[in-house]
């Protein structure tokens, strides 16, 4: 609309601006109109310039240095070149295993996110009663604030709190658990916490794959004479290939991060075994005013996440990049 | 005839309870062998029709029989019946060679022996060197290759297709058309088509079953149906144009009868049957000849001519009526022009003015 309003009143605006005439009807904006855009939107690009890009910048140069607020300025601070990387590499097995462990809990919580969720979008492929009042109840969680499932699932995993009550009633007493007392108990407990809060997020993402998969290609193989769990693993899965791989990309991407719940349910305790990337690079800023080497650590964690996302994405790049070509 | 390949017998669909009756008792007899297509329009129940024959469907009452043996207990997949979809709705994710060979591998059929048929069946539809070709980079005609060889590749006795040209591009669906034939012939298959477009039906078919509003009309063979049509439907739905159809009286004055609507009279050739009552009367466009005005049956005002190749459509208006008449492109009227029409002889159709079926106004050995 407002292009042909534009285009509409070319002439007189040429006379004006004195932009050269451009050919009548042809909705395209002419190289003057282009230059008065870029001069428009100039401000624009210059304020998401200074607050994306500045920053990034300068905690690049902050990663090269070994600044710390304690000691001035930090353009005052020694450029130590890529020290600060090698040390996390090389020598930092804290921030090694961080990395690791990371890795281990996002493996663990993906697959188990993704097998509820797929189960449950299957089931709710299904009619059955009460099942828009399930699908709200199901959704919840998601919704939830992450510090706030943190300190609830916190309070559940209390020594006296209710997990352990109902263990005792299912088997017995003296099965009670000191949960974040105990290295792989802590982590199962982070888990826990993860997959209560997040599988509704597969699960919503994968029902609304299931219904967009088209009809006939399902009858067709029952038709062929497929079992129906034949038509399932050999026909629908593949459809849902692209879905499944950007869902478990959105839920990496955000559990390479994670920090909220492990903050609130052990502090990345006992000692650092339920540390995670976040978790150790805001002690070192925060706890240690290390800075320049937090800065390099959150770097190396950019590339290292970049790299993954895009191999977890290579499998269907083309499939999803098809349309328009 | 030999006994039938394929039996539908009263059958009917409803849903909703009845409240909508998609299938209002079909009877229907197939022979091996046979190309039948059935025609109509959008929702007049034949898709549903295809759906309970392949078993997607479970009819509301009557039986579908293949070789004189009811297969309604049988689910979808045992039924010995392929079906070729519209949009063809092959298996994106696999390659031509995988979309062969899923049927057979479904059933657990040996490699060596899902080998064999897959490069049979590839050599059939002329597609042995796009064996390893990803669906999805597959082009229409092609996507309807390896649909069809999919199916014939479980081996069917009876294929269905579900509107089988439509979306394919002119040029191909001349080709697919050579294609199909030949594969019947080939084959020996029994095949049914579900189409809306009378063209396709024609050209493919040995016997159409025309269907409205869940009801078989007629099924008869391609030849005959388009100068016989039995009922009301089938004549305004066969031929482009279709039969002109008028509904009117018959009188009788001693013993020359007459068909009259208001403003529109034609004297009939003596020897009609017919009790004097409300009729209508059916001309074929092509039975139909410009005469100069004076001394014709019928004459009127030329509203519209519309050349198509070596012939024209020439619309006239007689009186209320409009008739749309097939002549020769060279030598065709002006618009505006008063023409008068001629009838070719034994070419007039009457129906019942409300049983819709056609009467036989002149009993054969008569001629006009």
């Amino acid at each position: 609309m407002l292009k042909d309003s534009l285009n509409a009143s070319s002439p007189e605006t040429a006379s004006v601006t004195q932009t050269p005439p451009k050919a009548p009807g042809t909705g395209r904006p002419g190289a003057g109109e282009k230059t008065v855009a870029r001069i428009l939107t100039m401000p624009g690009q210059l304020v998401s310039l200074l607050v994306l890009v500045a920053p990034l910048l300068v905690a690049l140069y902050m990663s090269f240095t070994d600044w710390s607020p304690t000691r001035g300025s930090l353009f005052e601070a020694e450029f130590v070149g890529f020290e600060n990387y090698s040390e996390l590499l090389i020598w930092d097995t804290r921030f090694v295993y961080a990395v690791l462990r990371t890795l281990l809990i996002s493996i663990a919580c993906l697959s188990l996110e993704f097998t509820f969720g797929l189960g449950l979008a299957v089931l709710f492929m299904r009619r059955f009663r009460g099942k828009s009042v399930l699908f709200s109840a199901f959704l919840t969680p998601m919704m939830i604030l992450p510090v706030v499932v943190g300190y609830i699932f916190w309070m559940l995993f209390q020594s006296s709190g209710p997990v352990n009550q109902i263990m005792e009633c299912i088997l017995g007493p003296d099965v009670a658990l000191e949960w974040f007392k105990n290295a792989p108990l802590a982590v199962t407990a982070v888990i826990v916490t993860e997959v209560w809060h997040w599988t509704p997020l597969f699960f919503l993402i994968l029902l609304s794959g299931l219904n967009s998969v088209p009809e006939n290609p399902v009858r067709a193989a029952v038709i062929l004479g497929a079992s129906p769990r034949q038509v399932f693993w050999r026909v629908i899965m593949p459809m849902l290939k692209p879905v499944i791989i950007v869902a478990f990309v959105i839920r990496a991407m955000e559990i390479i991060k994670l920090f909220d719940e492990v903050f609130m349910l052990t502090r990345g305790g006992p000692g650092s075994s339920t540390e995670t990337i976040s978790l150790y690079i805001y002690k070192l800023a925060f706890n240690d005013f290390q800075l320049a080497y937090g800065a390099a650590a959150a770097f190396l964690t950019l590339i290292g996440s970049l790299v993954l996302i895009h191999l977890m994405l290579a499998p269907v790049r083309n499939q999803l990049l098809e349309a328009g070509r | 005839m030999s006994a039938p390949k394929l039996e539908l017998v009263d059958l009917v669909k409803e849903y909703e309870d009845g409240a909508v009756v998609a299938v209002d008792g079909i009877n229907l007899s197939i022979a091996p062998g046979e190309t039948v297509a059935l025609l109509g329009s959008s929702g007049c129940g034949k898709s549903t029709t295809l759906n309970m024959i392949v078993g997607l469907e479970t009819p509301t009452s009557g039986d579908i029989r293949i070789d004189g043996k009811s297969i309604l207990h049988l689910p979808a997949g045992k039924r010995d019946v392929g079906l070729v979809f519209q949009d063809y709705a092959v298996f994106t994710s696999m390659t031509v060679k995988e979309n062969l060979a899923f049927g057979l591998a479904v059933r657990k059929t040996p490699k060596p022996e899902i080998e064999r048929v897959v490069a049979e069946t590839a050599e059939l539809l002329g597609m042995s060197d796009r064996l390893n070709a990803k669906a999805r980079e597959l082009g229409g005609s092609e996507l309807q290759r390896v649909a069809i060889g999919r199916t014939l590749a479980t081996r069917p006795s009876i294929l269905l297709l579900d509107e089988p040209l439509s979306n394919l591009e002119a040029e191909a669906r001349l080709a697919m058309r050579r294609e199909l034939r030949r594969l019947q012939a080939e084959t020996g298959l029994t095949i049914i088509y579900v189409t809306h477009d009378q063209i396709e039906a024609l050209s493919l078919a040995d016997r159409i079953a025309v269907m409205n509003a869940g009801k078989i009309l007629q099924a008869e063979e391609t030849t005959s149906i388009c100068e016989r049509p039995d009922h009301v439907f089938v004549a305004g739905f066969l031929g482009s144009p279709p039969m002109n159809l008028v509904r009117g009286e018959v009188s009788r004055c001693g013993e020359t009868a007459s068909f009259s609507k208001e403003g529109f009279a034609l004297d009939l050739p003596p020897g009609a049957h017919l009790e004097p009552g409300r009729y209508a009367l059916g001309l074929r466009p092509e039975a139909l000849r410009l005469v100069p005005a004076d001394g014709a049956p019928l004459s009127g005002v030329v509203s519209l001519v519309e050349t198509r190749g070596s012939e024209a459509v020439v619309t006239v208006e007689a009186g209320p009526v409009r008739l749309n008449v097939i002549a020769p492109a060279h030598g065709r009227p002006a618009e505006g022009e008063n023409v008068g029409v001629d009838i070719e002889a034994g070419s007039l159709v009457f129906f019942g003015g409300d049983s819709n079926r056609r009467i036989e106004a002149y009993p054969a050995g008569r001629t006009l």
